[in-house]
């Protein structure tokens, strides 16, 4: 591939990863995010044994990166109604977000499975109409389903990932792909007089 | 190399902006062009594009070995004799660059002809690594590009490499700045610091305009902080010049460009790499203007400043006719005269030029700015391109 893997902006809150489109099978592309492990193995890209090691892994990450949080409310107020759960971390409560999906950044093999969390409430504020808000808060389960969608018909879903960056997964075709989605200063101002007297561009 | 038309996305603006894309609309004129884009094969790209960008970028290392040598050379550059020694520090030093953009002409004939470098300034970046990039996703998911189609273009992963590598021990704190004023530049910038800040560094920005002098002889940026390593997009040929110019040595800065880029930003470079190695397959001929090998030009040639940015007052000239001009601020400090490029991509009244991105001297990234005239402008448009399945 000549082409990135993936692309994160964090000014715009998105991080896409590149579709790794197969072109040995007929409209067989490989899936990159699921939602649930019953989703995983209902895709039949990868293995059982695959789905497992890739759910567990995202499901350990999301135990130890995920944001923490003392009482539901305040989770909540980061991940919206019920995107929250506890979780007993040595020996205490906490809430944190709940595993909404994971993703598989870099096809079938390779990078470590990431755990994909609810939206924020930033992203996705209460009652928000975008498509990928109301799929997320809709389908807390996996009900969206696996690599077999229907072809021509497109969704997203949006998700966070641990690190709080927003990220988009489409569901297009079939092809299920995380488009992302002590000195003193003795003077100022000695560098621009060019910029000034050029009407022209400083750069090309 | 093709030229194909294709619907834009009906929903272009708002796909483009949610990534943060704020200058896809110029002056009223669209920049960002998804009516068309340009499809290669993998071949093109490799054996035509990313082997020449590689083999130019080498030989551009060897001219500065013997320009940095060579009084006469710096002197033909029209680099300030006060800043020798300077830019030969910073590249005996091993300064490390970060990117830039040599523009080609190509059409899928014959060898990419380089038609300058834009080293030390380039922009165009954000769009080329992130908005075409998302294009090309975007295109496959909805069907109207081919499956599996790829792009000439890993720009997002060098870049935030690359930061990584500029300086030791890394991360270190960065400040970049340009000019107030300027939406293409800030845009730039804007991602420029994004990817750094991926790249774990301590980001900080000033305008060009708010950089201080501290008494200790260090820049310092907006809030009396001293700048130790500074990514200007502005040119080095105005710092020089400018008050701050007799400042930059003493100053304790690693600049991103170093300060060696100043002689491969310069048209000069044409006429220099031409005398190194005549007749090479991606070079046009090329002399200073006044050099009595002129007269051994073609017909049709192009007279270019040693400085200039963005097609200013750059002429095309048929026998000593001027066919196509853009007026501009530049030239005062001398011309190069080079071979009109005979494989410029034209379709319909169109001419596109490539530019070939490298970031840390790899070839990586590709963009296409077309325009209705033989000399890409400021009113160029920016066009999407592919690689065939």
């Amino acid at each position: 591939m000549k082409r990135s893997t993936q692309i994160g902006l964090a000014a715009a809150g998105v991080l896409m990863v590149a579709t790794v489109w197969s072109l040995t099978g007929e409209d067989a592309e490989e899936n990159l995010v699921y939602n649930s492990l019953s989703d995983c193995r209902a895709g039949g890209q990868l293995s059982a044994q695959q789905c497992e090691t890739a759910f567990s892994e995202a499901a350990a990450a999301r135990l130890k990166d995920a944001p923490k949080y003392r009482n539901q409310s305040e989770c909540e107020a980061q991940y919206g109604a019920n995107g929250c759960s506890t979780a007993n971390i040595g020996g205490a409560q906490f809430f944190i977000p709940a595993l909404a999906g994971f993703m598989l950044a870099r096809g079938l093999s390779g990078a470590q499975a990431q755990p994909l969390l609810p939206p924020t409430t930033a992203a996705c504020p209460p009652g928000s109409q975008q498509p990928e808000c109301q799929q997320a808060r809709s389908s807390s389960s996996s009900s969206s389903s696996g690599g077999g969608g229907g072809s021509g018909s497109s969704r997203s879903r949006a998700y966070s990932t641990t690190n709080g960056r927003g990220l988009t997964a489409a569901f297009a075709g079939g092809a299920r792909s995380a488009s992302v989605a002590t000195t003193s200063t003795s003077s100022r101002g000695g560098f621009g007089s060019f910029a000034r007297s050029f009407s022209s561009s400083s750069s090309s | 190399m093709r030229r194909i038309a294709i619907a834009p996305r009906p929903d272009w603006t708002e796909q483009v902006e949610r990534l943060g894309f704020a200058f896809h609309t110029i002056d009223g004129e669209t920049y960002w062009d998804e009516s068309a884009a340009f499809a290669f094969t993998l071949e093109e790209i490799e054996r035509d594009i990313e082997a020449p960008s590689e083999a130019i970028e080498q030989l551009c290392f060897a001219f500065i070995e013997k320009a940095l040598a060579s009084e006469e050379t710096l002197t033909r550059l029209a680099i300030p004799a006060a800043h020798w020694d300077y830019i030969r520090d910073s590249w005996q030093r091993g300064e490390r660059n970060l990117y830039g953009r040599l523009d080609l002409a190509y059409d899928g004939r014959g060898p990419a002809k380089l038609l300058e470098y834009n080293a030390d300034t380039p922009t165009a970046l954000f769009e080329s690594s992130v908005v075409q990039w998302d294009w090309l996703e975007q295109g496959m998911a909805r069907g109207v590009l081919p499956r599996g189609a790829d792009q000439f273009n890993s720009l997002h992963e060098r870049l935030i490499a690359a930061f990584q590598g500029l300086r030791q021990p890394s991360p270190y704190r960065l400040h970049l700045t340009c000019v107030e004023g300027s939406a293409e530049d800030k845009g730039t910038v804007d991602y420029l610091m994004d990817c750094a800040v991926q790249a774990g560094l301590d980001v900080r920005f000033s305008f060009i305009e708010e950089i201080g002098l501290l008494t200790d002889g260090r820049f310092c940026d907006g809030a009396n902080q001293p700048i130790e390593t500074l990514f200007k997009l502005y040119p080095w040929e105005w710092m020089f010049r400018e008050q701050y110019g007799p400042a930059l040595a003493g100053s304790r800065c690693q600049f991103v460009e170093p300060p060696w880029k100043a002689l491969l930003s310069n048209k000069g470079l044409l006429a220099c790499l031409w005398e190194m190695e005549p007749g090479h397959p991606n070079l046009l001929p090329a002399f200073f203007e006044g050099d009595p090998r002129c007269a051994t030009l073609a017909a049709r040639h192009v007279r270019k400043p040693l400085y200039s940015r963005e097609g200013a007052n750059v002429t095309l000239l048929e026998r000593g006719k001027v066919l196509d001009s853009d007026d501009g601020p530049y030239g005062a400090e001398g011309h190069v005269l080079q071979d009109a490029a005979l494989n410029l991509f034209s379709e319909d009244g169109k001419y596109a030029v490539l530019g070939s991105w490298l970031v840390a001297s790899q070839p990586c990234g590709l963009c296409l700015r077309e325009d209705a005239s033989p000399i890409t402008k400021n009113t160029s448009r920016f066009l999407p391109h592919f690689i065939e399945p």
